[in-house]
């Protein structure tokens, strides 16, 4: 009853003409800004930080949580419609998203990334106004040997999203770890392969890459291909049922991936950076491994989309919990948030939600708001972005062009990065023609670096003993866990492995 | 069709728009300075909402507030390499008046540790403004009470010490500080506030440093202890917790937040912004951005600053020698 309390008194404090008006506002700007190629919550928060100032503190964090949220539902419209993630948690839904789109699902595909965002978004506030002060502790006991074991079955996640080619696949993933070594090393502070360039100090930032890969990438393979030449498909609209809406079979396939996704995203988001990238990669493995068409995956196959989409937007209701509940932000964009609080003078802590109440549910509230707000307004936009669709390729060619060049310039005004990203463009089309996988390549290059820093700092806590791993508690299950991921499919492999040669389980 | 394109590129200007890249205009002499058809270009060498941009932001609040600087002032995140983009960009511009920057640590730092074509005696220096301290912690139900328990205990055992980042303020107070007690302890760097302070609260770490202002709401729940302050008085608001000094332990290692010019800009510049900073620093604005942000009051123009900076840079580059982290 206390929650419900607690719920109502928010409501009563979010709802007021104006506080609509704002999140309105903020999940309109947040939209647009995820659209945007490289242009993610955290650029689009800090941003409009300052025009905040003026304003009332609990208006003021309404209409970012509204930015925050409306750059997550954003984000993946472009992952869907040219193939080209606007940040890391979106790469997971270029991989169904795109051959959703490119078979002509655009419309369903649509739909349902705002019904799984909207769900994940949903699930993981109603955990929120539950378990909040639970949950604290659960995020507190994660240190840097957590953080390693997490990371590391997300770095196993990889085989499954590499396709089927596993030789190429892994290779993709070495040259990603590879490209992620470059900059500061974070432990000994020493200069790795930048060659005296400052714009290396920080190592190369995957999104340039990412954009490079997928948007330009694509775009050269069609031109090499001569695709782009072709007529695109049928128009759609609203009243058209087919092509509109999703029908009974692809609702059906994604009822359990919907509450899966939900969960599991949850639950990696709470974990301060860990987040988004990691969860949508988990949830795409998980349903891989539990579907029973697992082959149909990476063809357009809707549960392919709606499992990281719904986990990605449940991990960024996560990582609300250790923001409110121990003032500890767990990823770039909360971490924006909490200087945010600070301004309005606010002490974010362990005592927040008790001191400011208001404040607190106040927020949580206009997260239920902004996810109808979203759902609505996403919804009614398709018809837009199914129109761009309808545009001839060989037209769009240039305005993708621009948008990739500028969405990467716009990220640090560095021409440097813009260079990166052209070449990587180009490694993408060979990537492309020669099955090699581009997704592996850019998740390494995100997963990478946490890795390492996080087993050196593990390491150095232990005086470099292993046995770190299986003396505290949840490392320990962690550890289980991946034994589990690893070992099962190998003794699969030597019961089966004289009957059939498959490449599949070798690279296991 | 035409309009989606025309959409498109409404985005397209929309995203460039925010990162606009405007040149200051052509040097002109100093006898107008300063001339409201330049744009006085605001280099901040970080991302948006770091501690950096923060107060570059504030003090562009303050003097357009109270028209201080007349002409158009245009803030710019130019971030990379620690620094060494934002201000290798202002140090290109040797000579415009038009060209400020605010200061961190990693002025200083960055330079010592690696070649980005410029140190700090290469700008020309207005004024220091404040300084940023740090609270020595721990986690609340460590048990240590006081900074004399922690190394009673440290004596026994190896102290694994966290902080943000290699080469800089944290690492070099933890550094003067297990010197000056003569412990064993193991420097841990993480790359992010979150993931440093849940490693101290899961047990990973004995201690970490910390920004006053991000660990105020864990002080308060009793979630975490503070048991010394990196700066030469303890805060205003925190009288209870001692400085180092006060301990016994001969620690003050400060970041410096200043605002600095190009390098060679004409005598008459640098004075018109030393007395335009005199002015800041007695708006109500300033005090109450040096309160919420818990920053020390420490205020240096012109040859002070100056030599502030050469003092600061030599006690960095001994200390950091002296740990190895400098490729030389």
């Amino acid at each position: 009853m206390e929650i419900l309390d607690n719920l109502l008194l928010g409501l009563s404090v979010a709802v007021t003409p104006i506080n609509l008006l704002f999140l309105i506002v903020g999940a309109f700007v947040g939209m647009i800004v995820g659209i945007i190629p490289g242009f993610g919550p955290t650029a689009g928060i800090a941003v409009l930080l300052s025009l905040t100032f003026s304003m009332d503190p609990i208006t003021a964090v309404i209409m970012l949580a509204g930015i925050y949220y409306g750059s997550m539902y954003g984000g993946t419209i472009t992952s869907i419609l040219i193939n080209t993630p606007g940040e890391s948690a979106t790469v997971a839904s270029t991989f169904d998203g795109f051959p959703l789109a490119k078979r002509g699902r655009i419309g369903p595909a649509l739909v349902m990334q705002a019904a799984a965002s909207f769900i994940g978004g949903t699930i993981g506030v109603l955990l929120i106004s539950g378990f909040a002060p639970a949950f604290a502790n659960f995020a507190k006991s994660f240190g840097p040997p957590e953080f390693f074991l997490i990371i590391t079955i997300g770095l196993l996640a990889l085989i499954v999203v590499m396709g089927d080619n596993k030789v190429n696949g892994a290779i993709s993933a070495l040259l990603g770890l590879a490209v992620s070594l470059v900059g500061v090393d974070v432990i000994t502070g020493a200069q790795r392969f930048t060659y005296g360039h400052p714009e290396l100090i920080n190592g190369i930032y995957f999104l340039p890459v990412a954009i490079g890969l997928f948007g330009l990438g694509e775009l050269f393979y069609s031109i090499y291909k001569g695709t782009h030449k072709e007529e695109r498909k049928q128009a759609v609209s609203f009243k058209d049922k087919e092509t509109f809406w999703p029908n009974k079979r692809e609702w059906s396939e994604s009822k359990g991936t919907f509450a899966r996704g939900s969960v599991l995203g949850f639950f990696v988001g709470m974990l301060p950076g860990a987040g988004a990238t990691v969860a949508s990669l988990l949830s795409y493995s998980l349903e891989k491994k539990v579907s029973k068409f697992s082959d149909k995956f990476g063809k357009g196959y809707m549960p392919g989309l709606v499992a990281p989409e719904s986990a990605n937007n449940a991990a960024s209701a996560g990582a609300m919990i250790p923001l409110l509940t121990l003032g500890i932000p767990g990823s770039g964009a909360t971490a924006v948030l909490l200087g945010a609080f600070l301004m309005w003078g606010l002490q974010p802590g362990p005592l927040m939600m008790e001191n400011e109440p208001e404040f607190a549910w106040g927020l949580i509230s206009s997260m239920y708001l902004g996810n109808v707000i979203l759902i609505l307004v996403n919804i009614f936009a398709i018809p837009l972005f199914i129109k761009i669709m309808q545009v001839p390729y060989k037209l769009m060619i240039p305005v993708i062009l621009i948008l990739c060049t500028i969405g990467t310039y716009s990220l640090h005004g560095s021409i440097v990065e813009t260079w990166i990203m052209l070449a990587f463009g180009l490694i993408g089309l060979f990537m492309k023609l020669y099955n090699f996988s581009p997704a592996a390549l850019v998740l390494a290059l995100v997963l990478g670096p946490m890795a390492e820093d996080t087993l050196r700092q593990t390491l150095i806590t232990s005086g470099g003993s292993l046995g770190i791993f299986v003396q505290r508690p949840i490392s320990l299950i962690l550890v289980l866990v991946i034994v589990f991921i690893v070992v099962l499919p190998a003794i699969k492999f030597l019961k089966d492995g004289r009957k059939k040669d498959s490449s599949k389980d070798i690279s296991l | 069709m035409k309009k989606i394109i025309f959409f498109l590129l409404v985005i397209g200007i929309i995203a460039t728009g925010c990162s606009s890249d405007e040149t200051s205009g052509e040097t002109s002499h100093a006898s107008e300075y300063p001339s409201t058809e330049n744009t006085l270009d605001w280099t901040i060498a970080f991302g948006p909402g770091g501690g950096n941009d923060v107060m570059a932001r504030e003090m562009i609040k303050i003097l357009e507030k109270y028209d201080l600087y007349e002409g158009d002032i245009v803030p710019e995140n130019r971030e990379g390499g620690s620094g060494a983009v934002g201000w290798g960009h202002v140090h290109q511009n040797i000579g415009d008046p038009y060209q400020i920057s605010t200061t961190s640590g990693s002025f200083i730092t960055t330079p010592l540790q690696s070649d980005p074509g410029w140190d700090y005696s290469d700008f020309t220096h207005v004024a220091l403004m404040a300084t940023d301290d740090m609270f020595f912690m721990v986690s609340g139900d460590s048990g240590y009470e006081t900074i004399d328990e922690f190394v009673d205990e440290a004596k026994n055992k190896t102290m694994n010490i966290g902080g943000i980042g290699v080469a800089n303020v944290d690492r070099m107070i933890v550094e003067t500080f297990g010197k000056e007690a003569g412990i064993d302890y193991e420097y841990v760097s993480f790359n992010a506030e979150g993931q440093l302070q849940s490693a101290l609260m899961s047990g990973s770490l004995d201690a970490i440093v910390a920004n006053p202002s991000g660990v105020i709401g864990q002080i308060e729940s009793g979630e975490m202890n503070a048991l010394a302050f990196s700066g030469l008085e303890p805060l205003a608001d925190y009288p209870d917790i001692p400085t180092f000094i006060e301990e016994g332990y001969e620690v003050n290692i400060s970041m410096p937040r200043g605002v600095i010019l190009a390098g060679d800009v004409d005598e008459e510049v640098r004075q018109w912004w030393i007395d335009t900073m005199k002015e800041v620093a007695e708006t109500d604005e300033w005090e109450e951005y040096i309160q919420k942000n818990y920053l020390s009051e420490n205020i240096l123009y012109g040859e002070d600053f100056t030599e502030y900076l050469e003092e600061t840079s030599s006690t960095f580059n001994n200390i950091l020698s002296d740990l190895g982290v400098l490729e030389e």
